[in-house]
């Protein structure tokens, strides 16, 4: 066990500076970052002249050298946009987005299994096509779409709520929502059709005949049973929450976390941010990875873990 | 009964803290938030919104956009080519009691300009070299040529408080000598502002400001019909009905085609002009811009831009006399290539679609290339993968013509397309000529000469919008800036 996790941790960390050196060579190539930051008409000696003080004029290997050396200090430097720390600028945005996307997930994972379940009871009935539908229309639904759907009903022709912003308990409500709108999607279908084979298993017959309540024999024993899946794809809507879907999120309802700071950061092609960014959502994926083995762990024992 | 009651209870309660603000506070959402609030080192409009309320400079503009005496006592005099001497206000002190006088006046100019500093504003102030003390309310500022555009320049720099600006927190915690002294800025969230009890000029009518950041404009536009908002900026030309209010007016930005005058089908004149003649921008204007913009004079210039030349207008429509002389120049059917970019300047990929579909219609072949928007400014910094025509949007904050002229107009500026060495005589000449009646002159010419070339197929002259709730009233500004001591609460 000790040594499953010593080596999941090392291969993560493969991942991580994989990742971030990826970042590195594909921000160098492409952008420029003086071009957008300087006036249009500004001329190109002005230009040189700006890039030299950034530093951004000395050959590639020197920067990575530089780079490399800032990573084990966890030191990505100053970002170009805001001139400070690249790195205190994301600590200070990602509570916000991880408020997101907990809530949202959280969200989508409590609503998805009594959903799940009902629909699965009876395949085919009234309860399973009508969740299977509505499953479906969340699937299809363009997450900035709904979000301002949401705001032009609940805030603008209602009233009841804030369009946007992050003051009160209000704020969070229509982000969580349209954040947990299309995981709860594909966590109802999951949900759904794991039950539906787990309740056709010999057991659940056997448990039944045994006289064990309806309640402890769906939501126990054949829940228990189907929630490795379900764990599977919780973990991975968590992931596309905080390095997908918070970008998209946060930037309709003007929430200052992580993703919109990544879209300003690319439009300014500012690389140092950019790379503390993927960084630290990289070193995320990684630990929801390994807090998934665990689960699969807890739920199921007999799982080996190698 | 009962239940209705109850709904209006309700309802009642919610628009009280939809409308949290009080008779003499306002909200402004702007689209992006400040990256800092030191007035000194970014290109960030966002910073701008909030500094130029709290910040002054030595010269003002009238919201007209002529240009006025702020913190100067007088207008700039010239004592010799090189060396403008500017008078100082007596008695004005920044918010935290430190002296507003020469001394600040140099350590503002000297820090500004100081390389080490990396400001990203130096290409505004590129020709000044230092500043001088003369007495405690007389400073001098030294140029490295004639520099004819200085008091324009002085606009654009904000004055710092001498001592507090060393401070590291200087960014966070602005101090200047404006209407409005900072409050608080809560990352993320919002920056307020209240007016300064000592404010050397007139008491201005609103009490505090709160800014907010919204990136989505259709978020903005629902704050303000939600009354969460009293201002928003960059609003949609599609958007304006929907608003309580919609104030409009002539910005600073002109979107124009800058046309390759050294080769290609574009190299022959009566091209140009053909592609001039072909556009229909007033149908541009009215269907791209909903009528929010201005059909361009025939000239990278706005009406209130110093060098603005009253003898110059657009080119008609005329798609015939446009077909006649490519007929005649023998580039019928020719294939032009005109390279834009998309989701930059508001309906950049539209206007340049709508443009090859004009052009097309007088018979050429344009061919219509798309680029992120680093590879576009790749090909527009680089004459060789310009392309026949490239599209650009042309901002002008100083609203001088130099800037402009010199970066698109004068042979080897970064977005020049010509090798017209009159042409850039000319403007060069301007750059240096202190004579004002002789500097209109050089830019009367210049403007004719580069109309008569037709160097660019000139467009729109497109306005900002803001949308505005009920309660407010602002009559607006040219030089695009949002002085909230120029707004009131009706």
């Amino acid at each position: 066990m000790g040594r499953y996790f010593l080596k999941r941790l090392l291969q993560g960390g493969g991942v991580i500076i994989g990742v971030t050196v990826l970042v590195f060579v594909v921000t160098r190539l492409v952008g420029d970052p003086v071009k957008v930051m300087l006036p249009l008409e500004a001329t190109a000696e002005q230009r040189a002249e700006f890039e030299k003080q950034l530093g951004l004029d000395r050959p590639i290997h020197v920067q990575f050298v530089d780079f490399m050396g800032g990573l084990t200090r966890l030191d990505f430097g100053d970002s170009l946009w805001q001139r400070r720390p690249a790195m205190r600028i994301v600590f200070e945005k990602l509570p916000l987005t991880l408020e997101l996307a907990f809530m949202g997930i959280g969200l989508a994972f409590f609503l998805s299994i009594p959903l799940g379940i009902i629909a699965a009871l009876r395949p085919g009935g009234a309860s399973d096509r009508s969740t299977v539908f509505l499953s479906l229309i969340g699937l299809s639904v363009p997450q900035f779409w709904l979000g301002l759907l949401l705001i032009v009903v609940f805030a603008v022709q209602l009233g009841w709520l804030p369009t946007s912003g992050v003051d009160t308990p209000a704020h969070l409500i229509m982000p969580t929502i349209t954040m947990a709108l299309p995981a709860l999607a594909r966590l109802v279908m999951i949900v759904r059709s794991s039950m539906i084979d787990e309740l056709n298993q010999q057991y659940v017959r056997t448990c039944f005949a045994k006289g064990i309540s309806f309640y402890r024999v769906v939501g126990v024993h054949a829940l228990r049973n189907a929630a490795l899946p379900v764990v599977t794809l919780c973990g991975w809507e968590l992931i596309r929450a905080v390095a997908g879907y918070s970008v998209v999120v946060e930037t309709v309802f003007a929430w200052p976390g992580l993703g919109l700071t990544a879209i300003q950061a690319i439009e300014r092609e500012d690389l140092i941010l950019l790379q503390a960014i993927v960084f630290t959502v990289a070193v995320l994926v990684v630990l929801i990875n390994i807090l998934m083995d665990v689960a699969y762990k807890a739920i199921d024992p007999r799982l080996k873990l190698a | 009964m009962k239940a209705i009651r109850h709904v209006v209870c309700i309802v009642a309660g919610l628009f009280f803290f939809a409308t949290p603000v009080l008779a003499n506070e306002i909200i402004i959402a702007l689209g992006s938030e400040p990256t800092t609030l030191d007035p000194q080192i970014r290109e960030d409009g966002g910073e701008r919104a909030v500094n130029d309320n709290v910040y002054e400079t030595l010269m003002a503009r009238l919201p007209d956009g002529r240009l006025s005496a702020g913190l100067a006592a007088s207008e700039p005099k010239l004592i010799d080519a090189k060396t403008w001497e500017v008078k100082l206000r007596a008695g004005i002190q920044f918010h935290n009691g430190e002296p507003f006088n020469a001394d600040a006046v140099v350590h503002s100019v000297k820090r500004l300009i100081d390389p080490s500093f990396k400001s990203e504003q130096i290409s505004f102030f590129s020709t000044i070299k230092d500043a001088k003390k003369v007495d405690d309310l007389t400073v001098q500022i030294i140029t490295d040529g004639p520099d004819p555009i200085l008091p324009g320049r002085l606009y654009w720099m904000k004055m710092v408080p001498p001592g507090h600006s060393k401070d590291p927190k200087f960014a966070e915690t602005p101090v200047g000598t404006g209407p409005y002294k900072f409050v608080k800025w809560n990352r993320g969230q919002n920056v307020i502002l209240e007016t300064h009890p000592g404010y050397w000029g007139a008491k201005p009518a609103i009490q505090k400001v709160t800014y907010r950041f919204v990136s989505d404009s259709g978020t903005r536009l629902a704050g303000l019909m939600a009354g969460e908002f009293d201002l928003i900026t960059n609003l949609l030309p599609e958007f304006t009905k929907k608003v309580p209010q919609a104030i409009h007016m002539l910005g600073l930005e002109h979107p124009i085609i800058i046309l390759n005058a050294d080769g290609g089908p574009t190299k022959d004149v009566r091209v140009r002009q053909a592609l001039n003649l072909a556009v229909d921008k007033k149908a541009l204007a009215e269907g791209l811009f909903e009528g929010y913009a201005q059909i361009a004079q025939g000239q990278l210039l706005s009406p209130s831009f110093f060098g603005f030349s009253k003898s110059v207008g657009p080119y008609p429509y005329d798609p015939e006399k446009a077909k006649a002389l490519l007929k005649e120049a023998g580039a019928t059917g020719a294939t032009i290539e005109v390279i834009g970019t998309a989701g930059r300047w508001l309906k950049d990929r539209e206007m340049v679609e709508a443009v090859a579909g004009y052009w097309e219609a007088v018979g050429l072949k344009p061919r219509v290339r798309i680029f992120e928007f680093n590879e576009y400014l790749n090909r527009l910094f680089d004459r060789k993968t310009r392309g026949d025509a490239i599209f650009v949007v042309s901002s002008n904050e100083l609203m001088d013509a130099d800037k402009s002229f010199s970066a698109y107009y004068k042979a080897g500026g970064t977005g020049s397309s010509n090798s017209d060495k009159e042409l850039a005589g000319m403007i060069d000449a301007a750059r240096s000529e202190t004579d004002v009646a002789k500097r209109a002159g050089l830019y009367d010419q210049a403007v004719k000469r580069a109309h008569e070339q037709a160097y660019f197929v000139w467009l729109l002259n497109i306005e900002d919008i803001y949308g505005v709730s009920k309660r407010l009233a602002w009559p607006g500004r040219v030089d695009a800036k949002m002085l909230v001591s120029e707004m009131k609460v009706k």
